[in-house]
This record gives C-alpha cells, structure tokens and sequence, in this order.
C-alpha cells in the first residue's frame, strides 16, 4: 500500500524532531516469542486495554457525578435521568472487574512462566504493586454510589484492619474521617479514587510497560530448554499487535454484553442508621481474604484471630514478592519445581476459600 | 392447567429453554451452512487440483459429522423435552396444527443424516465426482430442514388472520390453510436471514479445523484456508442489515413497539432489554468479523490457533445468541401471536377462566385443597417465565411491596386495560377473584416482607439477573398502594430480564379477547407430558 | 462481496506482506473494512454523544418553559425575588404600589446578573454600573444598549404567574 504524499511528509517532519524512526524500529525489531503457551502473553494487554476502558467511562461519570452528600443522587440521576447513564456506569464498574480478572490471570501466568527471574524482577514488583492499586481502587470506587450495599461492605472492609492495634486511631482520622462512614468518608474516598491513586498508577504502569518493551517477553522453561534455533517468534509489529488488537475487540465484547444485559444495579440509599442487609460480602477479589478471617476467626476467636489471619496474609504476600530471590536459575531446577507447586497450591487455596465464601455468605 | 408445571429452582424453565435451544441452533445453523461448506471446498479443491486440501477437508467433515450429527441430535431432542415440560400447551399447539410440517421434517432429517454419514465414510471409495454430488445432497437435504422449521417459528410470530380466524373449525388444521400459515409474512426475510448465517457459522466452525493445522507443516496450506474461510463470514455481514430492516417490518406493530419504545426510551436512556440485545448483536458480529480477519490475516494465518477460533465462536456465539433471544423476545406476550399468551393460556379462554375459573376444571388442580389453590395459580400462570428466587424472581419484583401492593399489581394484571404497561410483555392474569386473592396471599409469602427479615434487599449476590436499575431506588420504598394502574412504580418495562424462550410473540387483536372468535374447546392434548417443540434441527 | 464461489482469486502461495488479490475486491474489502470501522465508531460514539448530551436536554427544556407560577405571599412590598426563568435567571419585584413587574435578571451589556436596589429604585448591574428602569426595565444610564427583556405578572391569590411569549 502506497501512502499517500502529505502522509509520508508529514512524518519526515514529525521524525526529524521526534526522531520517530528509532521508536518504529524498536517495534519493527521486537518479537514476540511463539509457541503454544503464547496465549498467555495477551492477558497483560487485556488487563492494559481494560484499565484504558475504566479511564474513558471513568471521565464519563465524573461529569455527572457529585461526591459527598449528593453521591448517591446523582448516580440515581446517572442510572434513571441521564442518556445511556447506565450503560457508562455498567461498564465502568463491569470493566473494573473484569480488568482484576484479568491482571489475576496475567500475574499467575508470569508467575508459572517464571518471568521474575533476573532480570525481570523489578517488571514482578511494579506488577504486584499495580494490582494492590487496582484492588484499592476498586475498595474505594466501591463505596463512592452511596447505596445500601457500598455502607455496609465498606464498613465492614474499615472495620477489619482496625482490630490490630493502633490502627483504629489512623482509620478513623485519615481513612474515613469519622467514627462511621458518611459524606466525609464518600468525599475523601473520591479524592483517593480519582486524584491520589492516578497519580501514583499512570508512573508505575509507564515504568511496567517500559520493563516489558526492554526485557521483551520471558520464556516458559519448556521453551528455555529448546536450543536458541528451535525457538520461533513473531514481530511485535505488526503481527503480534493485530492479534493483540483482534482479542481486545474479543474483550469489548464480552465486557459490552456484560453491561448491556445485566447493568450494575443501585441499592437503597444507603442509611447509616439500618441494620446492614443479610449476606453482605465484598467484591470476589476480597472474597479469600475475608473468608480466611473468617475461618481463623472460628478457631481463634477474636481479636487475636483477625490479628492472626491478617499477618498470615501479609506473610504470604511477602514470600509472593520475594519469589524472585529464592527461585532463581538453577542448573537442576529441583527449586523451581517446587515453587511451581507451591503456586498451584496458592491458586487452589484461593479459589477454594473465594467459592467457600458465597457458600458462607 | 392440563399439564403439571415444571417447577425448575433458580433458573426457571424458560432459561433451561434458553440455553438448550440457544446451543442446538448455534449447531443446527453450523450443520446447514457447513453442508454447502464442504462440498463447495472440495469442488474448488479439485478444480485446483490441490490435493493437500482435500486432507483437511475430510478432518473436517468428521469434526463436522460429529458436532452436528451427536450435539445436534442431542440438543434437538433435549428442545423437545425441555419445550414439552416447560410449555406444555404451546408445545401441544404446534404438534396439532403442524403434524404434516414435522413429518416433512423427519423425512428430510433422515435424508440428511444418511448424506452426511455417506459424505464422511465414502471419502476414497467413489469416485471425486460422487463424492462431491453426496455433498450436494447433504447441503439441500440439510437447507430443506431449515426451510420447514422456519415456516413453523415464524408462524409463532406471525400467524396470519387465515389462520387464527379458522381456530376451531374442521378447516383449522387442514392442508391449505398450513401452507397459507406455512408462508406467513416473516416467512422469507427469516429464511434468507437464517440462510446467510448458516454460511457465516460455516466458516466459523471452519476456523475450528484450519487452526488445527500445525503451522510448522501446513504454513502455507493454513495461509490459504484461512483466506478461503474467511470470505464466509463477509456475506452475511454486508447483506444481513437490510434484511433484518426488512424482517422487523413485517413484525406486528405492537411487537415492533418492543424495539422502538427502547429506542424512544421509556426510561431516559434505558434501553429495553430488546433493544439492548440488539446492539449487543450489532456489536458483536463486527467484532466477529474484524477479529476473524485480524487473527486469519495472512501474516499471522499460519500461526492461528485454536484460541483463536475460539475467540471468533465466542464472539459469534454472542451476536448469534442475542439475536435469537431477541426474535423469542419480540412474541412477547405470546406464544403463538393472537392465539396463545406465553403461560399457555388461550386469548379465547380468557373470559371464561375468569368467570368459571382457571382451576375449576384443571385436571391438576382436582382435589386441591383452599390452601393449594395460589401456589396452584402460581405455577400455572407465572412459572412458565419466573421462579421463585433467582432468574426474574418474585422476591426481586415483589421487593418492598406489602399486601396491597400486591393485590393492586395483580388487579392490574388481571384488567389488563388498554394503556397497561405490561401488556406489551405479560399475559394477563386469568381467574375469578378467590383465586387472584389466593394467589396474592401466596405470593406475599414469596417476598421479603412477606418473611421474616424487615429490610427489603437487594444484597445477597449473584442470581437475581437482570432486574435493572430502574425499578431499585423507587421501588425500596413500598409504593403507595396506588388505585390506578398508571401509578404502578417502574415496571420493569425497560429492565426484563433477557431471555424468554418459551414465551412467545404476536399480533394483538386490539381487545385481546373479544377479537377471538368464540369456539368449541381446543383439542387439549392427550396425556404424554414430554412433547414435542419446534427444534430447528 | 466475495462470494465463496469465486475461489481462483486466491492470494498467491508465497507469502506476501501487503493484501493480495485483484485490486477491485481489495478495494471492496477496504470499502467494506472502513464501513464497519464507522459503523463501530458510531455505535460507540452515538451513546456517549447522548449521555453528555442530557445535561444540555434538559437545559433546553428549562428553556422552553413559558410560564411559571410563584409564591409570593411572604414577599414584602418594595422588594424583590430572584428566580430561574427559561433557563436564565429573572427578577420579579413586588413595588410598593403593589404593582408587580416580572424581568429577565440578564444584564444586555454583558450579560451579568443585575440586582434590584429597593432604596435606590432602580435595578442596577454591578459589573460595569448599568442602571435600569425597575418599572419597565429600561436602560436608563451606564452602558448597556438596551433594556432589559420584560415578562407578564399577573398576581392572585398569594401567587403570580410568570409568562412570556
């Protein structure tokens, strides 16, 4: 294809001061490694492509959104009044979902490729770091409707981590600006939600997608074990990108049909002052952790209990980031055997205690 | 109530409708598309002289043989089940009228079966020229199903005055008026509809076999399958557009409405759950195109795997199930249009169940107690599209109402007045006074007022679908007990939950019931509870 | 379209890196591709279009509001009340004659809001000192260039009814 001449002008005047070239031969030279776990390498580019979703309908609702006493009236005017008002809001919340979905499958899968091994370590943390900010994110976009559910969940996610000592203090002043949650809780919230969290996201998944362009893609060790010529891959550009493209338009769809035929439903306002409803639980990506408490909770009743499951979970997600450091390269791989299974354990334990939780619930 | 009603937890019978009949036509289509598919690769194959081609196209055609002749079979007899237990006198209805068009059917299925077991296991042992015309035979023998089942679902939607004002003379299930019935208004725009996308599930599936093919060997092979595959989906893309325009014409006005009120917005800027659909589909199928050319492009063909096919099914699956549940959704409140509401009960009955009632002679209502006779209203009138708790729960559209709102909501049902909002989805509700009562006292039980626990919810996850935003906020708050039908809080026009299989469509008279001549009582069905239902094949 | 048919223009055997084919069908799938990009664009587009498009709705339809009734029992004589009149803010004043007088609040000059000063009978604009009429809302000194737009009060029974053409 043949570009037409201002096309073509108007990048060589657009190279000469950007020095576009280098930037397209970097794409040009990329590739993307090609084998039957290649599936795996897309889910990255989904949660990214989910996260690029959750910014433009996130825009959207904050043109209509008001935080603080009216929260909860202006979504009902977002949901009932305003055109498509809950489509916006339906993809926003379902996307918000489905991106934690898919940022679990991109971290399991890196971890069962071993792609934290040096010199990817860093890619590993900032990965890690990135989902803990999405999960917040998703704590405090939770509460910002006002409904009956977002009180209530939020309050009992508030009221968990006060057990431990001398954090009640720092919750009720810094978190949620009072003894309960209330306008000021929904007000601060938003800030977190919209201003303090994008600041600190956009840096961290510029330098994680920087990682990801520098290192390229790791190699499953099945694929490690093949001699260098054995090994086959793709250009990134503009191979592997279509199909990046194709599954992301897979992904719209999906998440567009999610929205469209079971919108994200508004409880009663929420009131303070009620009895919370029956089978309150969090988000599902809270599930394993509240069910875990839960279950220590009927073994070490109280205090101590919660004080327990919080530090076994802290512990756990401790080793889970210094996995780098005791699975490194080895000539026998006797170690890496064992940390993969150590993984599948981790993956069945959580999807038990998450299935457990609505059975508890 | 002539038949027991089947009583599914949850998911409610219309959803397991749904799903069965959903998957079988998502195969059935594949299965007749697939029958042009093959024998027309094998001709180009030939023509070219490619004999590498012809390899690929024998696996697929056991992969084929197997989906549609195993899964196809399956899923059609488990519609028969599902539609006989969950519908019982709709299902009736098309067993007596369409005797002869079911016994066209199972000629033409046999034919189509033995083809295509001759097509698979004669690969080699005739002639090419043989082999290929079996492919032929297939392909018209599998069209020619199609072509008769798609007069038997758009009669559902379009049944024609001939038809309904012969009900119940000797003439009703004679030769001519079939055929009159047979070639309704939607007849030929839904053939031709279901025609092009026979050949674009054609070429889905296809992508199931092509990206089997390992690129290390076949690169080049896969290249240009692939490509050959690919133009399947085109067709039905460009074209299907205007077709559908011209589909949706041919709908009953009072059916269309159920698409046009979404876009018109009875709720500012909530959809119905129709026209919701119909966008879903829009959508969906231009990602099923794009992502098929993305994926099959010639650079990236010979490494298309088998994710990748299944990504561009599941996008088609998406676009094809959302069309589907949209054409069901469009008979609403009908089974059969002007003939049949979607709880089986007959626009010509109406009066008399309310003046006799809808019990008194039910051969499942003989001797039931007083305190049987609202679940018993229950299970005749409402369980066909709702359960108890979970897919359109009661508990969820009853939430927050106390005795009177129930009783209101029902007298509303029951009047069914011009100007009701919910005449547009839902039948009316039939019987005399005691029983409408019986059955509000029953379904005061059902809700959460009516238990226990004071705080009206709509908490605890999961099932409850759709119940869209509109009705939560307002409809916490009991409303007032309005006298008037206007003031019924949000019905859930906008917010229906998606699918509803059983229930089907249809031109309203203008008065439901006067319109209908009187006439001796319709042949109910013999005993046999598992009958038979319109299952494409 | 390509019909399945029309198999011998298939792209040639070698790997080629730009879209083979005649030019005729690759125009048309380039026709048809760049269709169902607008198409996809627009269904996209069509709803957040709309959604942005509510607040200026009902804007518009505040707007369009001809007649508004107000309670004014607790308005004393020689006084004023401020309120929103198709979609701008108006200015009823009750004078001490018990006639009533009903103006937009828009300044013609440039378009600030003007404030009725019972003391000084007059209605007066802050930002550059225009002076009105508060009888008929005419432009009496300062700069702007013509009077204020005048509506119909008719008062009975504890209210009037604010109305304009």
């Amino acid at each position: 294809m043949t570009k037409p001449n201002w096309l073509r002008r108007a990048w060589t005047w657009s190279d000469a001061r950007l020095d576009l070239t280098a930037a397209a031969d970097h794409l040009k030279a990329k590739q993307v490694p090609n084998h039957r776990h290649t599936f795996w390498y897309y889910w990255g580019g989904v949660a990214l492509f989910l996260f690029l979703v959750q910014v433009v309908s996130g825009i959207l609702l904050l043109v209509y959104y008001r935080p603080g006493p009216e929260s909860y009236d202006s979504v009902r005017k977002i949901m009932n009044e305003v055109q498509f008002g809950w489509l916006m809001r339906s993809i926003h919340a379902w996307s918000a979902n489905l991106m934690v979905g898919a940022v679990f499958v991109h971290m399991f899968s890196v971890f069962f490729m071993k792609a934290y091994r040096q010199p990817r370590e860093f890619g590993w943390w900032s990965g890690l770091a990135l989902l803990g900010l999405a999960m917040v994110f998703g704590f405090s976009g939770y509460l910002l409707p006002m409904d009956e559910l977002a009180l209530c969940a939020t309050r009992v996610g508030l009221a968990l981590p006060e057990i431990v000592p001398g954090v009640s203090q720092i919750i009720t002043v810094v978190v949620r600006g009072g003894a309960d949650i209330s306008d000021a809780t929904v007000q601060r919230f938003f800030v977190l939600h919209v201003v303090v969290l994008p600041l600190i996201f956009l840096p961290l998944l510029a330098g994680h997608l920087f990682l990801v362009q520098k290192h390229g893609n790791a190699l499953p060790e099945s694929e490690e074990a093949k001699p260098v010529e054995a090994r086959r891959s793709v250009p990134f550009f503009p191979h592997f990108m279509m199909r990046d493209l194709a599954a992301w338009l897979v992904v719209f769809t999906v998440l567009s049909s999610l929205a469209a035929l079971f919108p994200w439903k508004l409880g009663p306002q929420g009131d303070p002052l009620a009895a919370a409803p029956l089978g309150i639980h969090p988000e599902w990506y809270f599930m394993s952790q509240f069910t875990a408490l839960k279950l220590i909770g009927m073994v070490v009743p109280g205090t101590l209990g919660e004080i327990v499951g919080i530090g076994l979970f802290g512990l756990g997600g401790l080793l889970w980031c210094l996995v780098p450091f005791f699975d490194p390269r080895t000539p026998s791989g006797a170690q890496g055997r064992k940390v993969t299974q150590l993984g599948i354990g981790v993956v069945i334990f959580l999807a038990l205690l998450t299935i457990l939780g609505y059975f508890l619930a | 109530m002539n038949y027991p009603a089947w009583d599914v937890p949850v998911i409610g019978s219309s959803l397991v409708i749904a799903i069965i009949a959903i998957v079988h036509v998502y195969i059935s289509h594949f299965a007749v598309g697939g029958g042009l598919f093959l024998p027309l690769l094998e001709r180009h194959a030939l023509k070219q002289g490619r004999r590498d081609w012809l390899a690929v196209v024998q696996t697929h055609s056991r992969f084929f043989l197997i989906v549609t002749s195993i899964f196809g079979a399956v899923t059609g007899v488990g519609i028969w089940f599902a539609i006989g237990l969950g519908s019982a006198p709709g299902t009736s209805t098309l067993i007596h009228y369409w005797v002869f068009g079911w016994g066209m059917e199972w000629c033409v299925f046999v034919i189509e079966l033995a083809a295509a077991a001759a097509y698979y296991y004669l690969w080699g042992r005739v002639s090419d020229q043989t082999h290929v015309k079996i492919g032929y035979l297939y392909a018209i023998s599998s069209w020619l199903t199609l072509l008769i089942i798609n007069g038997i679902l758009t009669f559902m939607l379009t049944p024609t005055d001939a038809w309904l004002n012969a009900i119940g003379t000797p003439d009703a299930a004679g030769f001519l008026l079939f055929w009159k019935a047979f070639f309704n208004p939607t007849y030929l725009p839904s053939l031709l509809i279901r025609t092009l996308i026979c050949a674009s599930l054609a070429g889905v599936w296809a992508f199931w076999t092509v990206s089997r093919l390992d690129s290390q060997v076949h690169g080049d092979l896969k290249r240009e399958l692939a490509a050959w595959t690919r133009q399947w989906l085109l067709p039905s893309f460009v074209i299907l557009p205007i077709l559908v325009i011209w589909y949706v014409s041919n709908v009953p006005p009072e059916q269309r409405e159920l698409l046009l009120r979404g876009v018109g917005t009875a709720a500012p800027g909530q959809f119905t759950a129709a026209t919701r659909m119909v966008m879903v589909t829009a959508l969906a199928s231009m990602a099923t195109v794009v992502a098929a050319f993305l994926f099959t492009d010639q650079r990236n063909a010979p490494d298309f795997s088998v994710g990748g096919a299944a990504a561009i099914a599941l996008t088609a699956f998406i676009a094809f199930g959302t069309s589907e549940t949209v054409r069901e959704m469009l008979r609403k409140p009908y089974v059969v249009g002007g003939y049949m509401y979607s709880n089986g009960v007959r626009l010509r009955d109406v009066e008399k169940h309310n003046a006799e009632g809808y019990l008194t002679r039910a051969p499942m209502a003989y001797g039931a107690t007083p305190g049987d006779i609202g679940e018993l209203m229950f299970r005749g009138q409402c369980l066909s599209c709702h359960t108890r708790e979970g897919y359109r729960a009661m508990r969820g559209l009853l939430a927050g109402r106390n005795h009177e709102g129930i009783v209101n909501l029902l007298q509303v049902l029951h009047e069914y007045r011009a100007d009701s909002p919910y005449r547009s989805y839902m039948p009316p509700l039939v019987g005399t006074p005691g029983e409408i009562a019986a059955l509000a006292t029953y379904l005061e039980g059902l809700t959460d007022l009516g238990a226990p626990a004071p705080l009206p919810t709509s908490s605890s996850g999961g099932a409850a679908p759709a119940p869209a935003p509109a009705p939560a906020p307002d409809s916490a708050v009991p409303p007032a007990p309005a006298a008037s039908a206007a003031v019924e809080p949000a019905p859930p026009a906008a917010s229906v939950a998606p699918a509803l299989p059983a229930a089907p469509a249809a031109p309203v008279g203008a008065a439901p019931t006067s319109a209908v001549p009187a006439a001796p009582l319709p042949a109910p069905a013999p005993a046999a509870s598992a009958l038979p239902a319109p299952p494409t094949n | 379209m390509s019909e399945p048919t029309h198999g011998p223009q298939e792209p040639a055997v070698e790997p080629v890196v730009e879209p083979a084919g005649e030019p005729s069908r690759r125009t048309a799938i380039q026709a048809v591709t760049v269709a169902a990009g607008a198409v996809y664009v627009g269904a996209l587009g069509y709803p957040v279009y709309r959604y942005l498009g509510t607040a200026a709705d009902e804007a518009l339809k505040d707007a369009a509001v001809k007649e508004v009734t107000l309670e004014v029992a607790d308005l004393a004589p020689n006084s004023a009340l401020m309120f929103k009149f198709a979609g701008r803010p108006a200015l009823l004043i009750r004078h001490a004659d018990e006639t009533w007088t009903a103006l937009s609040a828009t300044c013609t000059h440039l378009a600030c809001t003007v404030s009725y000063e019972p003391e000084k009978q007059r209605i007066y604009c802050a930002c550059h000192g225009g002076v009105y009429d508060p009888k008929t809302g005419n432009n009496v000194s300062g700069p702007p260039p013509k009077p204020l737009k005048a509506y119909q009060a008719v008062y009975a029974d504890g209210k009037v009814v604010v109305s304009r053409d």
